[in-house]
């Protein structure tokens, strides 16, 4: 979600189970999430309603290992540049939660690439975008 | 309905029958080939098995590797972070069965920490007469490994599926565990 409250979907996903769909990545509910089904690596496309100043992105998971953030601001979306990457920590029993700080960059389309995680499958709860409409 | 995929590692000495094994499972028992075609490298084919009483499925991606030790490194690479093991012997052959440790070292080193389900086949269980290794001594060895041991003849059609069955239900099993546990947190 921005922080306009505007709509973020998920528009592309590489494996999903009909009862952890990837809708629950952007429902703003930590109980629901999306469940990767084996293998990795494993990506999610999320589209913002329009171009967003990003400040800050937030990632609730669980069993997340390395994690890859792409993004575009053009509708092509084979034109993904790379804009962050991290190792998340193991958190046995609860949830993760990463945040990723920007200095204001300018994006579309956010590509999420998970390349392995702590377990064969991995679940995202929520992902959350601030910032500004351009 | 749910589609899980599985990066299943077939692997063993040269010439136990493992690419004849993963032929048998492939074609459901259509195709057995008596002469011998050295595995150079890795084959890999995809193999959907349906788990029984539910509409759910498990695509086995199965990485059919050489067992000939000049092709290891290039095996290894593609080892990454398996799903599940289908470690291979021969029954015919001690020797075969002596290396599967080392296969398993071999293969756990790409494991990363990860529960990973595996089996033990014996195969060429046909070849009676001339059997080495007992059945006993096997499935003590591969139940000391954590691994479900099962006997196969690929020539006689004889229990080829089993195996990878077994590793799609294992495989399944834990996500279903997985999601059980996931939304005891949220
Ligand atoms: N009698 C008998 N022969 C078998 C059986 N399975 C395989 N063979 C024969 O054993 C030989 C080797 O089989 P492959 O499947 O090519 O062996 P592999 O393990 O894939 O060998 P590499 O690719 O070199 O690692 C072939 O001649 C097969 O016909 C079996 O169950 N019984
Ligand atoms: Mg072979």
């Amino acid at each position: 979600m921005t922080e306009d409250g505007a709509a973020a979907e998920v528009v592309l996903v590489t494996s999903g189970d009909e009862k952890h769909p990837p809708e629950n990545i952007t429902d703003r509910k930590m109980e629901t999430f999306w469940m990767s089904t084996g293998m990795f690596p494993q990506e999610f496309i999320i589209r913002l309603s329009s171009a967003v100043k990003i400040s800050l992105i937030t990632v609730h998971s669980y069993n997340v290992r390395d994690l890859k953030i792409e993004k575009t601001t053009s509708n092509d979306i084979t034109e993904f540049e790379p804009l962050a990457e991290k190792e998340f920590e193991c958190t046995e029993g609860h949830l993760q939660t990463n945040d990723f700080s920007f200095n204001a960059t300018t994006a579309t389309r956010l590509r999420f690439i998970i390349t392995s995680g702590y377990d064969h499958f991995i679940s995202v709860h929520n992902v959350t975008v601030d910032g500004k409409y351009e | 309905m749910v589609k899980l995929r599985a990066r299943c590692i077939l692997l063993g000495d040269a010439a136990v029958g493992k690419s004849a094994l993963a032929q048998m499972f492939r074609s459901d028992g259509a195709h057995f080939q008596k002469n011998y075609t050295m595995t150079a490298g890795v084959e890999l084919f995809m193999k959907s098995v349906n788990i029984p009483e539910s509409s759910d499925s498990v695509e086995l991606f199965i990485f059919d590797s050489a067992g000939k030790e000049t092709f290891l490194e290039a095996c290894e690479k593609l080892w990454k972070q398996p799903s599940v093991l289908c470690l291979v012997f021969d029954v015919t052959s001690e020797t075969s069965f002596r290396s599967c440790e080392r296969w398993l070292e071999r293969v756990r080193a790409h494991c990363q920490g990860l529960q990973v389900p595996g089996v033990l086949v014996g195969n060429k269980s046909d070849l009676s007469s001339r059997r080495e290794v007992e059945m006993a001594v096997a499935q003590e060895w591969a139940q000391s490994q954590g691994l479900e041991y099962h006997e196969t003849s690929a020539k006689e059609m004889e229990n080829c599926e089993a195996p990878f069955v077994s590793l799609a239900q294992a495989f399944y099993g834990m996500y279903q565990d997985r999601v059980q546990t996931i939304q005891s947190l949220a």
